[in-house]
């Protein structure tokens, strides 16, 4: 069985941190807090992963809480969401070795709660109480056009994430629902609603392909959706003509209390979760089911108390090969804690 | 008094039923004691209403029996009573008390904070708002607001004594 061993542990953050974000292909970890600010972090030696430092604070862009700390795909840019309503665009500034913030995206009326790049990093998306999500495009120097204003969640939007190829969103609320967002000729639209969680969805992941998403909800339960596609090959209808999303696989009475978060690795299909009852899980597909519209996944590893008696906001599995079976985790407590999944033989 | 209030006749209750009695287990500085129902309640008793000069004890709002504390699961339930059905001030009674509580129970409490089943027409929405806690924050960072809660919470250290006369 594997079990997680903490690595590090952050300090520095002065209030309650919400995400952990890592750099797509550096040893960066980008966290957002309560404090109004991104701290960076990185380990202080390439050989030694239990030290870790902070090699730069980005403050002074917000007024309140940094709720949602998102990179670029390439890297060089990283999108700040914040209780301010406003989106911050930051840029390394190579010569200087610092970020500045470079622009900031107005339109939300109040709380925005996450921010995410689409996979080519034309698009940029963005979700607030003001019950909407946004579709910015992405333009030469730090122009950003909102292409788009969805409107159709009844309540609070928690959580947006993008197809890890394609140009579909997913964004979850605190309407309970799902809702997946696709392009007609410059006119988004909503293509499909996944409903089955019987409380605010707080957050949600893609896996590898795309094909299947896991959902995190305040009604203590994980939920794996898959989707279907016109014509497949099970029959189930897709009455617009799209693909419609259906909920695989139930994950309940592994979590006491809400689901804040919740990462699905790329790199070796692991899901992690993290809840308000103070606990870390990891879950593992059962390979011998070979059932795929009915799949099983099993807790493999829990850590209790991973931030001692805090509630952890988010989880993040490192996004390549090599680190991939890093995990960051982010609590109440102010901490981020860095954990390796080890297999044991 | 003006004409807009929610409720502007409410029924005052006699704050003299509760008072906490030490026993000599809690004199006993060796011996500890945990934390109970009915101590919770001396921290939001005297918590003031919004719209009188008046306490949710005296309202009625909040009673110890309506409290629960688990101490082995580190859990706390607080039932709460709208004064009426219709108040539209209940998330701002049940954010007064988050907050109270916020400031004055350990860190290792997680509370949960309701009205009481079949008092308040809005139930459902009210109580996942009290307890949605990245609500609770942005509210919290909403100086206005803010503002109402710690004039509510101005009198909450009174702990069940009268108010002195000014």
């Amino acid at each position: 069985m594997p079990r997680l061993e903490l690595l590090a542990t952050l300090e520095g953050h002065q209030d309650r941190v919400w995400q952990a974000s890592w750099h797509p292909t550096k040893t960066i970890l980008a966290t957002c807090s309560g404090d109004k600010t991104v701290r960076l972090w990185t380990p202080a030696s390439h050989n030694d992963f239990t030290q870790w430092q902070c090699i730069d604070t980005l403050e002074g862009a917000h007024k309140r809480t940094v709720r949602s700390v998102a990179w670029s795909p390439t890297g060089n840019e990283m999108a700040t969401a914040s209780f301010d309503a406003t989106t911050g665009i930051w840029e390394h500034d190579a010569r200087e070795k610092d970020w500045e913030c470079v622009a900031t995206l107005e339109g939300h009326e109040n709380e925005i709660k996450s921010v995410a790049w689409s996979s080519t990093g034309a698009l940029l998306a963005t979700c607030s109480r003001d019950k909407s999500v946004w579709i910015w495009e992405v333009e030469s120097d730090n122009d950003f056009e909102c292409l788009s204003v969805l409107q159709e969640h009844t309540q609070d939007v928690k959580m947006v994430a993008w197809h890890p190829k394609q140009e579909v969103l997913a964004s979850a609320s605190y309407d309970d629902t799902i809702k997946i967002w696709k392009e007609d000729e410059d006119d988004w639209y909503c293509a499909d609603t996944l409903q089955g969680h019987s409380s605010t969805v707080w957050s949600i992941d893609f896996n590898a392909d795309g094909d299947h998403i896991v959902s995190g909800s305040d009604d203590q339960t994980l939920r794996i959706w898959k989707m279907y596609s016109p014509n497949n090959a099970e029959g189930i209808a897709t009455p617009n003509g799209e693909a419609v999303w259906k909920t695989v696989c139930t994950l309940s009475g592994m979590h006491d209390r809400c689901v804040y978060s919740v990462s699905w690795s790329k790199v070796h299909n692991h899901i992690a979760s993290a809840s308000g009852d103070n606990s870390l899980r990891i879950f593992e597909k059962d390979e011998e089911n070979l059932d795929g519209n009915a799949p099983t996944w099993s807790s493999v590893a829990t850590i209790n108390d991973a931030h001692g008696v805090h509630d952890i906001n988010c989880v993040s599995w490192f996004p390549n090969e090599t680190h991939g079976d890093w995990l960051a985790s982010v609590g109440d407590d102010g901490m981020v804690r860095i954990w390796r999944l080890v297999q044991d033989d | 008094m003006s004409t807009n209030l929610i409720n502007a006749n409410p029924t005052v209750y006699n704050t003299k039923t509760f008072s906490r009695e030490e026993t000599e287990a809690e004199l006993d500085d060796d011996i500890e004691d945990p934390i109970d129902a009915d101590e919770v309640f001396d921290l939001i008793r005297s918590i003031s209403d919004p719209e009188h000069p008046l306490t949710l004890e005296q309202l009625n709002v909040t009673q110890n029996q309506h409290i629960n504390v688990n101490n082995s699961k580190n859990q706390i339930l607080i039932e709460f009573t709208p004064t009426i059905p219709h108040c539209s001030m209940a998330t701002l009674i049940g954010l007064c008390i988050r907050v109270r509580l916020l400031r004055s129970l350990p860190e290792r409490y997680k509370v949960d904070i309701r009205v009481r089943q079949g008092t308040h027409q809005s139930e459902g929405a009210v109580n996942k708002q009290l307890n949605d806690k990245e609500r609770v924050a942005a509210a919290l960072e909403n100086n206005h607001l803010l503002e109402v809660v710690n004039q509510c919470l101005a009198t909450a250290n009174l702990r069940g004594r009268e108010v002195t006369s000014h």
